[in-house]
């Protein structure tokens, strides 16, 4: 009995561990630091102050106001990895350091505009 | 900031490049019907993948091209996602015009 006890601790800290390390590690964007890198690195020109773009409107740029900053800082990510591939993109994102990518994140996950759809 | 429109100017002429050509506007009552595999990850808030462990994004509000242009990126396989990858292979351009209208018009805060 305390054999098996102990194994169901361990997975059920496993099991923990393995839900919450992600979220924990991508939650620490810093809005403002973000906003500041958004207008230095160039995000602003296409995808605006807002995150929902300028006018005129550039096509094929996506909306990113109120995107889960997990999910844009994986952008980010893959298109400096080269996992996803965009002439522009790729050469912005390959100035950008893992903490600009955190607080770019943020700082446009902050702002309103994307929807879950119902 | 200085090369602003030198930067909109480039991504205007790729993002034209990018345009197809004659399609039909999509519908978005039908986009609704065809979207029904699309809401059991991005109908749900917060769902997130277990692989890869980021949030499933929020497409609601999305724009349309940009929508368009990431489905067929998934069906060419130039943008990697297996999920996505076996969604967007088994739509025409009009499903995905459809779709990405409803994707537009759609969702809640």
């Amino acid at each position: 009995m305390t054999g098996s006890f102990t194994m169901r601790k361990r997975f059920m800290l496993v099991f923990a561990l393995a839900c919450f390390t992600p979220l924990g590690v991508l939650a620490g964007g810093d809005t403002a630091a973000g906003k500041t890198k958004a207008n230095e690195a160039g995000c602003v020109t296409c995808h605006g102050q807002d995150g929902n773009g300028v006018s005129p409107r550039i096509p094929n740029v996506p909306k990113l106001a109120g995107q889960y900053a997990s999910f844009l800082a994986q952008a980010l990510k893959d298109y400096k990895t080269g996992k996803r591939v965009n002439a522009i993109m790729s050469g912005f994102a390959a100035n950008l350091t893992d903490e600009d990518r955190e607080n770019i994140a943020a700082y446009y996950a902050s702002q309103s505009g994307l929807r879950v759809l119902e | 900031m200085r090369c602003t429109w030198w930067l909109r100017l480039g991504a205007l002429a790729i993002g034209l490049t990018g345009t197809s050509l004659a399609y039909a506007a999509g519908d978005a009552a039908q986009g609704k019907i065809k979207a029904q595999s699309c809401m059991g990850c991005h109908g749900i808030p917060g769902y997130t993948n277990a692989y890869p462990n980021y949030h499933v994004p929020r497409v609601g509000g999305q724009e349309t091209d940009y929508i368009v242009a990431a489905l067929k990126a998934y069906a060419k396989g130039e943008r990697q996602h297996k999920t996505m990858r076996a969604q967007a292979a088994s739509l025409s351009e009009q499903d995905m015009q459809d779709i990405a209208a409803y994707f537009n018009a759609g969702g809640v805060q």
